[in-house]
């Protein structure tokens, strides 16, 4: 039993969060560069745990959260997810597409430049086609477009550990989201001044920031454990991947309302980061949800 | 990363888990901490006697020196198979002890490990003053240095076990004049000594398990000093850091058991049908998930660097604050029994009466939060 970063996982983990920093920030969440979809495949990220490269998901869920951290795009998890149970049909970007009843029609993110969209229901993961003349909409997350369609042919799977492995993936983008409100919060506090002194020095601020480094670090915690259960094939992964889900959404949100509050005015304005983490939050409530029934569930 | 348990670990784990189903005692441990001290006394030797006392702490002074991952599945196990909470020997075990090991001479030790170890000796923590509580650096009972020893003078409150302990940890103040952190010191009080006078108080949950201690030109030898004349601040500290640190781990795992139980009595009462209970309840099952992983995590820092990682603050703080929802929810669902509560019962109740304490004692949940807003954020000082 061992629950912190190996070596390779901490070096990989600092090279992620160094790529990202020059490459990906935060703050270009609204408007990537063109070329940044070939820049996340050479660096391995669409496919961590595909055949061929077959890294853990203790590692892959350690560098997702780096990558959610930094708002980076959703059909990353989409693609990853993908590449590790379609290796054979898939060639380049997936987008995600989510749970809907047929003949409803399907909503998906993150449509550009992808051919087919991934699907998750609890109970397994299904790769659609997309057509190609479709419109592209955007989202209540400014880093986040959608598109409509309908049903088409699709392939599936039903190992159980494939939507599992999907849920991972965005519960470590909900903890990575988490974790930037919080670190935005705490340097805004330092670096904000009134009545002469940093406001951060004022408990009723302070205490803000240490809820949120609590909640963050119980959800990262608890993604660890999960990420390492799925890695084992544990009966019990399903549950501590839902429970991962649930607090990594819930961090996400509360951070996310609590940075905004941290900030005042400017943490309102459209211009200012705060509201990207907010809205992010919002829109990974619906990526793979956690079944609150299943964790009432008498195992685990 | 793993979250698996090597051969020896396993086995380990089995052998903990006969012991406990063959010895743990039929009878329930007495609420109050006069009618408990006999029992946790002999619940501790016997505990000795089969090798689970000190299980992580140095062979040398009675322990059996194996590793902290052996002694959390040790707990993990005593709270599957209901143990009693040690009680009295709470201060000597999680953290007088650990401070010893730390900080203490080889006399020091030689003499006081063992004897913690085989419950023959009840420590208490003489820290708290009626002027010092959060503010611990406003502490004023003093020793004035005559000959090798101290004569001490002032009073402490909330000491826990103080009517049955044998022994303090005192933290005092032996430089005349001084301030704040400077000029303090940490020394093993003889509980039984002349000059000192205990008056135990009640608490709201009806049991009489703390009191107000009194020393008056109580004379302590200077050789029971740890840690050296004026560094009692940090000795104090390191004593915080294992009150606050792996002092908890027992009450971490405990949570999993507890949710487990409310689950099934909110299922047996059908009170789960109220979306709300059960979305509290599943929220709650998550969280003791996390709280598991994030004391394995901890655990994990600990077997690497030799200490604790800077989210023990964390721990301690969401601990806390999660075992007292989990009190909460108990006596929602124990529902209109609760008008019957009464002194002396050892119930959902009473556990919830004396869960108050886990977001003030050993420091409350606002220097808690403090600490971490300052030590893992960095935020500036407040103080
Ligand atoms: C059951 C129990 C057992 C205990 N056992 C022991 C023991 O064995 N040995 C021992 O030495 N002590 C013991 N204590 C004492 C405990 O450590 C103190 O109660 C605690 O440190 C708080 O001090 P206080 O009671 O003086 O409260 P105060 O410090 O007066 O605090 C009162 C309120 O003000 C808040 N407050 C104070 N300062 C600040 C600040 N700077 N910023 C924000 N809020 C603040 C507190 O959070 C609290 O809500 C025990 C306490 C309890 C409840």
């Amino acid at each position: 039993m061992d629950l912190t970063l190996n070596d390779e996982q901490e070096a990989l983990r600092t090279a992620t969060a160094d790529w990202c920093r020059d490459h990906m920030p935060l703050e270009g969440a609204r408007s990537r560069p063109a070329g940044l979809w070939g820049d996340l495949e050479t660096m391995g990220w669409t496919g961590m745990t595909a055949p061929g490269l077959d890294l853990d998901h203790a590692t892959e869920a350690v560098v997702f959260s780096e990558l959610g951290r930094v708002l980076a795009p959703i059909g990353l998890i989409s693609t990853a997810a993908a590449h590790r149970w379609f290796a054979d049909s898939i060639d380049g970007k997936v987008a995600l597409a989510l749970p809907a009843d047929e003949p409803r029609d399907m909503r998906v993110l993150d449509p550009g430049g992808a051919n087919v969209a991934l699907m998750w229901t609890a109970g397994g993961l299904r790769l659609f086609d997309m057509p190609n003349d479709r419109t592209h909409a955007p989202t209540i997350d400014p880093s986040t477009d959608q598109s409509r369609q309908e049903w088409t042919a699709s392939v599936g799977t039903k190992d159980a550990a494939a939507p599992l492995h999907l849920q991972l993936l965005a519960a470590a983008y909900a903890v990575g989201c988490a974790d930037a409100a919080r670190d935005m919060a705490a340097d805004y506090a330092k670096l904000r001044h009134q009545f002469d002194r940093p406001i951060g020095w004022f408990q009723a601020l302070k205490h803000i920031c240490s809820d949120m480094a609590v909640r963050a670090a119980v959800a990262r915690s608890q993604l660890h454990y999960a990420a390492c259960s799925l890695d084992a094939r544990d009966t019990d992964a399903a549950f501590h991947i839902a429970a991962a889900k649930r607090l990594g959404d819930q961090a996400a949100l509360d951070n996310g309302r609590a940075n905004i509050q941290v900030h005042g005015g400017i943490g309102m304005t459209d211009e200012a980061a705060p509201h990207l983490c907010l809205k992010r939050a919002h829109l990974l409530q619906f990526i793979a949800p956690a079944d609150a029934a299943l964790l009432l569930e008498d195992a685990a | 990363m793993d979250i698996g348990f090597s051969v020896e670990e396993t086995r380990f784990r089995e052998e903990c888990r006969d012991w406990l189903h063959a010895n743990v005692p039929a009878e329930k441990r007495p609420l109050d901490a006069a009618d408990a001290i006999g029992f946790d006394k002999a619940w501790q030797r016997r505990l000795f006697d089969a090798g689970w006392a000190g299980i992580n702490w140095p062979a040398d002074y009675g322990g059996r020196g194996l590793s902290i991952v052996q002694q959390v599945i040790w707990l993990e196990e005593y709270a599957k198979a209901h143990a009693p909470w040690i009680g009295a020997n709470f201060v000597g075990i999680n953290h007088g002890g650990p401070t010893l090991i730390l900080n203490a001479s080889e006399e020091q030790k030689a003499y006081h490990l063992p004897r913690i170890l085989k419950g023959e000796a009840i420590w208490c923590q003489g820290f708290s003053e009626p002027g010092a509580g959060s503010d611990l650096a406003g502490i004023k009972t003093r020793g004035r240095i005559e000959g090798d020893e101290l004569v001490v003078n002032g009073s402490k409150i909330w000491t826990s076990f103080a009517h049955v302990a044998d022994w303090q940890e005192l933290v005092l103040r032996t430089e005349e004049g001084s301030q704040r952190h400077a000029g303090l010191s940490w020394a093993i009080c003889d509980m039984h000594a002349p000059g000192i006078t205990v008056r135990p108080i009640r608490k709201m949950s009806g049991q009489t398990e703390f009191a107000e201690v009194f020393y008056d030109d109580v004379r302590i030898p200077l050789s029971n000093v740890v840690g050296g004349l004026g560094n009692g601040w940090k000795v104090a500290m390191s004593t915080l850091s294992f009150e606050r640190g792996t002092g908890f781990i027992a009450e971490q795992v405990k949570a999993g058991q507890e949710i487990a139980e409310l689950v099934t009595t909110a299922r047996a009462n059908g009170m789960i049908k109220d979306d709300r209970i059960a979305d509290q309840l599943s929220q709650m099952r998550a969280e003791v998930a996390a709280l598991r992983a994030m004391t394995y995590r901890n655990i994990s820092e600990v077997v690497r660097t030799g200490q604790p990682g800077p989210e023990a603050s964390v721990i301690r703080l969401f601990t806390a604050e999660l075992g007292q929802r989990l009190e909460r929810m108990a006596v929602l669902l124990i529902g209109e029994d609760l008008i019957d509560f009464a002194y002396g019962d050892d119930n959902a109740v009473q556990d919830y009466l004396r869960g108050f304490a886990s977001t003030i004692a050993g420091g409350t949940a606002q220097i808690q939060r403090d600490i971490i807003g300052e030590r893992l954020l960095g935020l500036p000082k407040s103080r």
